[in-house]
């Protein structure tokens, strides 16, 4: 395999986990954030400076990173997410704009706006693979679970979940976590995959594109959100010379599903229940 | 002392800009409960439309100025028709139009990155920067005088507009529960069409400001986090929630500059908002969602 | 020994509107109660203040001993009150299915890492939440239609699934809120018997809210009507078809639909 090919694969393997963890929260329970880039930086940081600065191996550390992610999730979700309406999207703005710059002004620790260079290449193929099939198989078994329900009945229509007896602040704050851990695992990948990471990398529009990859592979679909990471790295990949309508293409892209179909490409469907179907009605 | 008071005229001059933004936005989420992340889009449509009509047109600060205002609120209302109003029609998930409101926002910033480029652009001088003495106590500059007055004139209005109109009082029964509006005989889609004018209209006047203070680019949209910030403090969907947020905001930011240090600036910002989440997350002036069961 | 359920001095204003004043009602163990009343009397209030939904101005909510003013929504679920809604809240885009096991997992509770692993007893325990989903869709008639999707049902349908929905939550009192609208004779006649069923199946105390008079007067042996956020009259339904202010409260509701 080719070194480039190899690289694709790994990109596409790190930004599908990331995908994940925002299908659940946007996808599943209904919840738009703008902000989930910084998890990934979360994520990416504590696991550079915890194994270039303090010598842990890199598997601990991107734990941590994903556990980093999570308490920072936990910290801002709890207050936002009691609530309903927009909060947790504008201060996920707010978080995205705060991490981005206590990473470029905290110079001792993170080397500033210049970037952190020189973290070990421990995302190999191997590596990112294994991250990415572990994570994959918990989230599809996540989904097709009372919690996956319980999140689907929290998006779907709060009043009547909470008289179904989910405390729906719990299961919201709950699955931003997750999706947290996710991104911020992804993060930590992309650190060792690139061996270089800057606060730049994990702005906005990194967060738009998470959102984006979701919202066209399908809101309420895993599988969705994997097939349009996919797609859209790929395409990424070979529109790069124009790269100047590439964010142009990305706000009418989506502009278009929101207004002409809502469901992205997979609608809430899953890829298996799709190919399922037709033998289910030939059995019943 | 004087700095002390030139820090403060400065920063309520900004807070009255942040004012005009965070108002209009303000004003959308009341009615249709969803956060229109386009708003920064509408203040840099306003921005270029100003800086076209000066450049191209040769027109003066007053006609570019009118230009600018009418162009934003009418393309607020195409964005609304475009992009909103097929999907309020069909669905009242507003996630989706959270989601679309983040695309328009990607296309009104990179159409003008494709037509115009992505330089910085002054605008010409067309608004005095002179220093100006205030009652012998701090020497401040004269935009920042012009900003905060044009500020509280167009606020004014907005109010008028809103307490004093046919369509003012609508708007404010819509923001009660725009389903009555509907019911009670308003044509809602026109209704809405008008609050998007007033936001565009006024997110305009914030956006020449500000192309004055910090130059014109297509990114300039970005400010209105600082806006989404101050109407989280004051309260989503409450109009004087946003203009006190806003005022706060920018007095916290130019306190900050002038006596710590400029690049803290945002910092404090972020902090004023996850403060105010921490503390009371409906805002100063906020109102708590229920809904009809 | 305090009452099943009991609702004392119950009051709830909405800006100056006084929507609930000063209710007050109470529901022995294994009752069949009528709540009527005409459109804006306050009933579905009532529901809400029950459950939750809305918060008490004055006055207090027991059941089973406790006060439910403190709880939230979730909790007055778990203590074993469960409702439907007068205008339907399903998850329309999930199956029927879905929507019954939603709530019938409650009862059968399993641990996260049971959730993302699949290990320990998660077969079992969706094998049970599956069983009993399909035994209350079977209870209200819509085994064959499992896999549709809720917001394409019919709507007595619908309302059917509602039913199913509470009762997966194994509750002790039953809310149901104008389970009749919109249905036709024919279809109300078959909900009387199936609510007047699972009365006596699940051991279940039930209030039911109905506009119509004829429905409540069919199958509670006890009724409360109310206007006007207030209790008019309360008794067997002989006595409140006879009742005059009842009667003023339906004919004066008559002249103002014409």
């Amino acid at each position: 395999m080719s070194g480039y090919t190899e690289g694709i694969i790994i990109l596409l393997c790190i930004n599908g986990i990331a995908a994940m963890g925002v299908s659940l929260l946007t996808g599943f329970t209904g919840i738009f954030s703008l902000g989930h880039a910084a998890y990934m930086a979360l994520g990416a940081y504590t696991t550079a400076i915890l194994t270039v600065q303090h010598e842990v191996h890199w598997l601990p550390a991107i734990l941590l990173g994903g556990l980093l992610a999570v308490a920072v999730a936990f910290f801002i979700g709890v207050p936002t997410l009691k609530l309903m309406g927009d909060y947790y999207a504008i201060a996920s703005i707010g978080l995205g704009e705060a991490i981005r710059l206590i990473l470029e002004n905290w110079q001792s620790v993170t080397r500033g706006a210049r970037g952190y260079p020189g973290i070990d290449p421990y995302t190999t193929l191997p590596v990112v693979a294994a991250f990415f099939l572990v994570l994959a198989i918990f989230m599809f078994n996540l989904i097709n679970s009372r919690f996956g329900r319980a999140c689907k009945a929290c998006r779907d229509d709060h009043v009547a979940s909470s008289l179904l007896g989910f405390n729906t602040a719990r299961v919201r704050v709950l699955s931003l976590m997750i999706s947290a851990f996710y991104c911020g695992v992804a993060g930590a990948l992309l650190g060792g995959f690139l061996s270089f990471i800057q606060p730049i990398m994990f702005d906005m529009l990194k967060s738009t594109e998470l959102t984006a990859v979701v919202v066209f592979g399908g809101l309420g679909s895993m599988s969705g959100s994997l097939l349009g990471t996919a797609v859209i790295t790929l395409i990424t990949e070979l529109f790069r010379p124009i790269s100047q309508y590439r964010m142009l293409i990305y706000g009418a892209v989506l502009v278009i599903i929101m207004v002409l179909r809502p469901e992205g490409i997979m609608g809430n469907r899953e890829f298996i229940s799709w190919v399922r179907a037709p033998f289910r009605r030939k059995a019943s | 002392m004087a700095t002390l008071i030139q820090q403060i005229i400065n920063g309520l001059s900004l807070g009255s800009v942040y004012a005009l933004i965070a108002v209009g936005y303000s004003l959308v989420y009341s009615i249709l409960l969803f956060s229109n992340f386009a708003h920064g889009g509408f203040l840099v449509i306003g921005g270029y439309f100003c800086y076209g009509s000066l450049r191209l047109l040769g027109a003066g600060i007053w006609t570019a100025g009118a230009l600018a205002l009418i162009g934003a609120g009418f393309a607020a209302v195409l964005t609304e028709r475009l992009a909103y109003r097929p999907i309020r029609e069909r669905t009242n998930v507003t996630l989706y139009l959270l989601i679309a409101s983040m695309g328009m926002n990607i296309v009104i910033e990179n159409i003008f990155v494709i037509i115009v480029g992505g330089r910085f652009r002054a605008l010409p001088p067309v608004i005095p920067t002179t220093p100006v003495s205030v009652m012998g106590l701090a020497t401040t500059s004269a935009f920042d005088l012009i900003s905060l007055l044009s500020a509280v004139v167009f606020l004014g209005a907005l109010q008028l507009f809103l307490s004093k109109t046919r369509w003012g009082l609508a708007i404010r029964a819509a923001a009660y529960d725009l389903r009555t509006a509907g019911l009670m005989g308003v044509n809602v889609n026109l209704l809405i069409s008008i609050v998007f004018f007033v936001a565009g209209f006024l997110a305009a006047v914030g956006g020449i400001f500000l192309s004055v203070r910090y130059t014109l680019y297509p990114q300039l949209g970005a400010i209105t986090i600082k806006a989404f910030v101050a109407a989280v403090i004051g309260g989503l969907g409450s109009l004087p929630g946003a203009v006190i947020g806003s005022l706060i905001l920018g007095l916290a930011e130019m306190l900050t500059a002038g006596f710590i240090s400029s690049q803290m600036r945002d910092l404090v910002v972020f902090s004023l908002l996850v403060i105010t989440l921490l503390v009371k997350p409906t805002g100063l002036f906020g109102k708590s969602v229920s809904e009809k069961v | 020994m305090s009452p099943f359920f009991q609702l004392s001095g119950a009051t709830k204003n909405f800006g100056g509107v006084r929507a609930v004043d000063n209710m007050s009602f109470g529901l022995e163990k294994g009752e069949l109660v009528g709540l009527m009343g005409p459109n804006g009397a306050g009933k579905t209030t009532i529901f809400n203040l029950v459950t939750g939904v809305y918060g008490l101005d004055e006055g207090e909510i027991s059941f089973k001993g406790e006060d439910l003013g403190r709880l939230k929504s979730h909790q007055i679920t778990d203590r074993g009150i469960a409702r439907t809604f007068q205008n339907l809240r399903l998850f329309q885009r999930s199956s029927a299915l879905d929507n019954v096991m939603t709530a019938a997992q409650y009862r059968i509770p399993y641990t996260f890492i049971e959730c993302i692993t699949h290990l320990g007893s998660w077969r079992k325990k969706e094998k049970m939440i599956r069983e009993k989903s399909m035994g209350l869709l079977e209870r209200v008639g819509l085994a064959d239609r499992a896999d549709q999707a809720a917001g394409t049902l019919p709507y007595g349908f619908q309302r059917r699934l509602e039913i199913a929905r509470a009762l997966a939550l194994d509750p002790e009192l039953l809310l149901l809120d104008e389970p009749a609208a919109g249905m036709n004779a024919e279809e109300v006649s078959s909900l009387n018997v199936l609510i007047k069923d699972i009365h006596s199946d699940f051991g279940l105390t039930i209030l039911v809210i109905e506009h119509h008079m004829d429905l409540v007067m069919e199958i509670c042996p006890r009724i409360i009507c109310m206007n006007f956020g207030a209790k008019i009259a309360e008794g067997t339904p002989w006595e409140i078809q006879n009742h005059p202010e009842v009667l003023k409260a339906y004919l004066g509701e008559e002249e103002d639909d014409e």
